[in-house]
C-alpha cells in the first residue's frame, strides 16, 4: 500500500464518523519502489490531499522531506512534486496496522494489502 | 439413462426462505465461492470488455478511479496515465492483484474506506448482480456514488436476464445459482454433457431447494482443500474451458446440488472408478439477473446520480452515471 492511498482511507465503523481519519499508523514496515512520475496525476492529486494529515503521518515514520505546508505554486514547482511523488507513490507499506483515532479499531497490513473488512455487527 | 445435471440449482435466495440473512447468504454464495475459485477465475479473467476499456482510455490523464470489486485486477492497468485503488470482498482475489503490483484493498463494497469525494471516477464491472436484494444493490450504488466526486462518472456492468449467449436462462426467474466448474485433473472420460442451463427456482421445486440448501450449508471447503485446489488449478490451467465439464449423476439434480455449492463436491464420482481421476467440483455463484431498464432504475432511486450513457454489451447491461450536485 502506497502512502496516497493511506491518506484517502477512513475509519467506516458504523457510528464512526467524526475524527476518524487519519488512521495511525504503527508498527509499519517501508519499502521504497521507484515509479515513473506523472505530472498529471500529482496535479490532480494537489486539491484531494489532505496535507497536513499526511506531513504528520509522515513524521511518525521520520519522513522529513515535506514541507510543513504545501508551497503556493506546488503545481508547477518541479523539486516539491519530485519530493511529494517519493513519498507518496514511492513509499509502500509492506505491513502494519492502522488504528481509528476515534474508535481505535485496527486494520491491519500484510504482504503490503490492508484488510479494511469490518465484523458484520460494525457494518 | 443417466439424468443430465444442468449444472445449476435452482435459488433457494427468495423472501420465503427465513433461516439466513442477506450477509450469510452472500457469504456462502458469493464471498465463499469467490475465496476458493480465485485462481482459477483469475485464469479466465484476462480480456478487457471493450465498453470498459473505453471508459479507461478516455479519462482525463492524472484522474484517480476505483476499481470496487475488482476481483484480479484486470482493469487497473488499462490505462498507465490513471491511478486506480482496486477493492474487493475476496482476499484470494487482492492478493493476486497486490502480486501483479496494484494498488488494492480488501473491503466491503457497501462500506467503503474511502474517504467521501475523493474519486474523479469508478467502475464497478459484474459485482452489483452479486447482491441478495434490491435495497443491497441500491445500497452499493450508493456507496460508490458517496466516495466519487460531483460531476464524476461511475461505469456499472451487470449481467442481464436477456443475455442470449451460452447460458440459456430461464427468462421468467431472476434470482439463480450460476455454477462455476473447477478443472479436473485429468479430462473427462465421458461425453460431454449439454450445455449448462442456469434457472431458477419454480414453486414446484422449491422444497427441493429448501432441502438442498440446508444440506450444503452444512459444509464447506477448508483451508487445506483450498490449497489442494490451487495445486490442482495450476497443473490444468491450459485445458481449462468455462462451463465445459461433463457433469452427469444418477440423482435428482436436487439432490446432487446438495452437495455442490461452496463445499466441494464430485459430480462425476458415480461414474468414475478410477481414483486418480478427481472431478471437477463445482461451486454455485448468486446472481441476480438484471432485467432492461432495472439498472436505471436502482440509480434513480439513488437520487445521488443522472444516466449519461446506457447499452448492452456481451449479456450485460451497463451504464455510466453521473453524481449529482447536491
Ligand atoms: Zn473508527
Amino acid at each position: 500500500m502506497r502512502l496516497i492511498t493511506h491518506n484517502m482511507l477512513q475509519c467506516h465503523v458504523k457510528g464512526c464518523n467524526a475524527n476518524n481519519f487519519p488512521l495511525e499508523l504503527q508498527e509499519v514496515v517501508l519499502e521504497q519502489e521507484e515509479a515513473e512520475l506523472n505530472e498529471d496525476f500529482l496535479r490532480n492529486m494537489l486539491g484531494k490531499i489532505e496535507y497536513e494529515a499526511l506531513v504528520a503521518t509522515c513524521l511518525k515514520l521520520d519522513i522529513n522531506d515535506l514541507p510543513a505546508a504545501m508551497p503556493a505554486d506546488a503545481a508547477y514547482n518541479d523539486e516539491f512534486l519530485q519530493i511529494l511523488h517519493r513519498v507518496i507513490l514511492e513509499t509502500h507499506i509492506k505491513s502494519g496496522k492502522m488504528v481509528c483515532p476515534n474508535c481505535q479499531h485496527i486494520y491491519a497490513i500484510r504482504d503490503g494489502i490492508p484488510n479494511m473488512l469490518l465484523a458484520e455487527h460494525e457494518v | 439413462m443417466s439424468h443430465k445435471n444442468p449444472l445449476h440449482i435452482p435459488s433457494p435466495f427468495q423472501a420465503n426462505e427465513p433461516d439466513m440473512t442477506p450477509e450469510q447468504k452472500e457469504q456462502q454464495y458469493v464471498h465463499s465461492v469467490y475465496q476458493v475459485i480465485a485462481p482459477h477465475f483469475s485464469a479466465t479473467r484476462y480480456k478487457p470488455w471493450p465498453v470498459v476499456e473505453e471508459f479507461l482510455t478516455t479519462m482525463p490523464a492524472g484522474y484517480i478511479g476505483a476499481d470496487v470489486g475488482c476481483g484480479n485486477g484486470k482493469y487497473i492497468g488499462v490505462n498507465p496515465n490513471l491511478f486506480m485503488v482496486g477493492s474487493d470482498r475476496s482476499s484470494n482475489l487482492i492478493s493476486i492483484c497486490g502480486e501483479r503490483g496494484h494498488e488494492a484493498m480488501v473491503a466491503d463494497g457497501l462500506a467503503l474506506p474511502y474517504r467521501s469525494g475523493f474519486f474523479d471516477f469508478a467502475i464497478s464491472i459484474a459485482v452489483i448482480h452479486h447482491f441478495i436484494s434490491p435495497e443491497r444493490r441500491v445500497a452499493a450504488i450508493e456507496e460508490i456514488l458517496r466516495v466519487v466526486r460531483v460531476q464524476g462518472r461511475v461505469l456499472i456492468f451487470v449481467w442481464a436476464l436477456e443475455q442470449t449467449g451460452k447460458r440459456d436462462f430461464d427468462k421468467d426467474v431472476q434470482d439463480v445459482f450460476v455454477p462455476w466448474a473447477m478443472p479436473k485433473k485429468a479430462e473427462p472420460k465421458k461425453e460431454k454433457s449439454a450445455k449448462s442451463r442456469p434457472q431458477g427456482v419454480k414453486k414446484k421445486d422449491r422444497k427441493a431447494v429448501e432441502a438442498a440448501a440446508a444440506a450444503s450449508s452444512s459444509s464447506s471447503a477448508t483451508e487445506d482443500q483450498t490449497l489442494d485446489q490451487k495445486e490442482v488449478i495450476s497443473e490444468n490451467m491450459e485445458k481449462l474451458t468455462l462451463q465445459d465439464t461433463t457433469t452427469t449423476t444418477t440423482n435428482e439434480s436436487s439432490s446432487s446440488s446438495a452437495t455442490a455449492s461452496t463445499s466441494m463436491s464430485d459430480p462425476t464420482s458415480s461414474e468414475t472408478a478410477d481414483p486418480a481421476a478427481p472431478a471437477a467440483p463445482v461451486y454455485n455463484r448468486y446472481y441476480h439477473l438484471f432485467q432492461k431498464g432495472e439498472l436505471e432504475e436502482l440509480v434513480s432511486r439513488t437520487n445521488k446520480a443522472t444516466i449519461v450513457q446506457q447499452g448492452y454489451d456481451r449479456d450485460n447491461w451497463w451504464c455510466i452515471v453521473e453524481k449529482a450536485q447536491n
